[in-house]
């Protein structure tokens, strides 16, 4: 009888180590040093329609993107591009997270061509495919029905996919490339018929893109 | 009580034990595969029981889709340990010199036990992240969530009003501490895609960016996979002493790149975000330099490293160090370990840890080596005098 004492104590101090690991939650306040604003702009009046460059249409949302600091920071100095135009096209010049802002206008609708850049995979192209397949009206693929949908297509002499999502009125034809652990999105939306007729030239545009390369 | 206190003190039960864990170990591993370590951690180490299933990206999966099979879990197989050890320890203790290393390899093996379920009890991780020639006092979470009111108004420190995620449920009221504030949960999802709406959304919010930006919420299962990050999302309304000021949209997604949501009251504000918790700490951290090396001609990287400057708030002394693999800075009871950095190679991302226990494992390791050391020189003394003799 000696010898249980302790065995039982130790049990006991076993079992109420398991069971208070159950964190308490309580709301708290506390005081830091005065934090600089990491965002400069003033505050948009409350009846201010946001600026496109900001909505997070074309940044990944859920879904792959680490929501970490430094992130603008990498998008701000992810390489240069440089591309030639095709005729009829604008170039709106690069802004905010687009590293190119194009824009074809059409009788039936402006169709938009941007370049971006996500550190990371941004969840893969399933995700991605995904993602752009909800902005054109077709319902989510699945891995397996993805493939049908992308080609192989060298951009800047670097392998990515080409995809094609063609909506009943709004279409996205896109290169998805991976570029030394990030990714580029060559994406050009619109309405279908006028998408789909500006292929040859989002072609021979996907052809003249050259990214800086420093890595080789 | 005697035959349960020999069944509890025998060493079938050990080598029972330790099988289990090794199965649990095998299981868990596969699992890891799936369900990314966080979850898999939780499931199997952190728990009495796991039911294992058939994976689904296995092949005959259609075929197996039933096959589950339970085991015990971390927590069980560790107690079970404890006491099996305890048990067998007292039992059979004897105060002899002779058995002195028997003794240090059990009190360090119970040691190493109990300091891995303090771990999992005590220890707090998060991530720092500084820009080169940029300053940090805070790291954040990748886990969990809080919905944070912050005052500026003062000139001298900002307020912060922390409440956890987990107080979020549906209808229920939490007040803000130390404000005239409280919120009720219109909805809450751990997990969500915000995409811009076409038209018009039709959305709880009537204030903020959920409003201004056309927001859609699409709920999302959690996903454990490592490198994927759960978009915490709410609807929580904020009711003023007398009236409600209104619903905000608030998503850990929506953070440092878009402006702050701003929630009013007379002549009052404060910044309203669902973000990564936080942890503030009583000194700041100024990264000098990262480097990054990789093997020549290749992309794998060798090594990386960053050095820094610790600056106590107190204006105490500087401390310099220099932080890469394997070799972390401890600091104040927390440890700093190079994570990972940002794609521009200019951020450099620590892990910080918090782990009171952390000196017990390698007092374990000690005890453990010292009884092994000391029960050999005995036996091989002993054999060396009858081979003299």
């Amino acid at each position: 009888m000696r010898i249980q004492l302790p065995a039982i104590s130790l049990t006991g101090v076993y079992l109420a180590l398991v069971f208070s690991a159950c964190e308490k939650q309580e709301p708290i306040s506390y005081r830091i040093p005065k934090e600089e604003r990491t965002y400069s702009a003033p505050i948009a009046p409350a009846e201010e329609k946001e600026s496109p460059n900001t909505a997070p249409q074309d940044a990944p949302t859920s879904g792959g993107m680490r929501i970490l600091p430094g992130m603008q920071a990498a998008v701000n100095a992810a390489p240069d591009l440089t591309f030639s135009l095709p005729e009829g096209w604008q170039d709106l010049g690069a802004s905010g997270m687009r590293k190119a802002n194009l824009l074809i206008a059409e009788a039936s609708g402006n169709i938009e061509v941007t370049a971006l850049t996500f550190p990371g995979d941004v969840g893969g192209l399933t995700a991605n495919i995904n993602r752009w397949a909800g902005q054109v009206g077709l319902e989510a693929y699945t891995e397996s029905e993805i493939a049908p949908l992308t080609a192989a297509r060298t951009i800047s002499k670097h392998k990515g996919r080409y995809v094609r999502l063609i909506g009943s009125e709004q279409t996205i034809l896109a290169g998805i490339l991976p570029f030394h652990g990030s990714t580029w999105f060559f994406k050009m939306k619109g309405p279908t018929e006028a998408t789909l007729a500006q292929e040859e030239n989002l072609s021979n545009f996907l052809d003249s893109i050259a990214i800086e390369d420093t890595h080789h | 009580m005697k035959p349960i206190f020999k069944a509890l003190s025998s060493l079938r039960l050990t080598v029972v034990l330790l099988s289990f864990s090794m199965v649990l170990i095998f299981f868990g591993t596969l699992a890891q595969v799936e369900t990314g370590i966080w979850k898999t951690q939780k499931d199997y180490f952190e728990s009495l029981l796991v039911v294992w299933s058939y994976p689904q990206v296995w092949a005959g999966y259609e075929k197996l889709y039933w096959l589950r099979i339970p085991m015990p879990g971390g927590y069980l197989i560790g107690g079970l340990l404890i006491i099996n050890l305890s048990a067998a320890f007292l039992t059979r203790f004897k105060a002899k010199w002779s058995k002195l290393g028997i003794h240090a390899i059990h009190i360090g093996l119970i040691t190493l036990i109990l300091s891995e379920l303090l771990t999992d009890i005590l220890a707090v991780e998060s991530k720092m992240a500084i820009d080169e020639q940029g300053r940090s006092n805070h790291s954040f979470s990748y886990l969990d969530n809080e919905l944070s009111f912050i005052d500026r108004s003062h000139s001298d420190y900002d307020t912060v009003h922390s409440i956890p995620v987990e107080l979020l449920k549906p209808g229920k009221t939490v007040s803000v501490p130390n404000s005239p504030l409280s919120i009720r949960t219109h909805s809450y999802y751990p997990n969500a895609q915000l995409i811009q709406g076409k038209g018009t959304v039709r959305s709880p919010a009537s204030k903020g960016a959920g409003i201004k930006m056309n927001i859609q919420v699409i709920p999302q299962a959690m996903d454990y996979s490592e490198n994927n990050v759960n978009a915490a999302t709410a609807y929580v309304e904020v009711l003023g002493p007398d009236e409600s000021l209104g619903v905000w949209l608030v998503s850990n997604l929506i953070d440092e790149r878009f402006p702050p949501q701003m929630v009013t009251l007379e002549d009052q504000s404060w910044e309203i975000a669902l973000r990564f918790k936080r942890y503030y700490h009583s000194f700041e951290i100024e990264l000098i330099d990262f480097t990054h090396d990789r093997y020549p001609g290749t992309e794998i990287p060798f090594n990386f490293s960053s050095e820094v400057v610790v600056h106590p708030n107190d204006s105490g002394s500087k401390t310099k160090a220099l932080i890469y693999m394997n070799h972390p800075l401890r600091y104040e009871g927390l440890t700093f370990y190079q994570a990972s950095y940002s794609e521009d190679e200019r951020t450099t991302i620590l892990q910080v840890v918090r782990n009171p226990g952390w000196l017990l494992p390698y007092i374990s390791v000690l005890l453990m080596g010292f009884g092994m050391c000391y029960q050999f020189a005995l036996h091989f003394s002993t054999f060396l005098r009858k081979r003299t003799a």
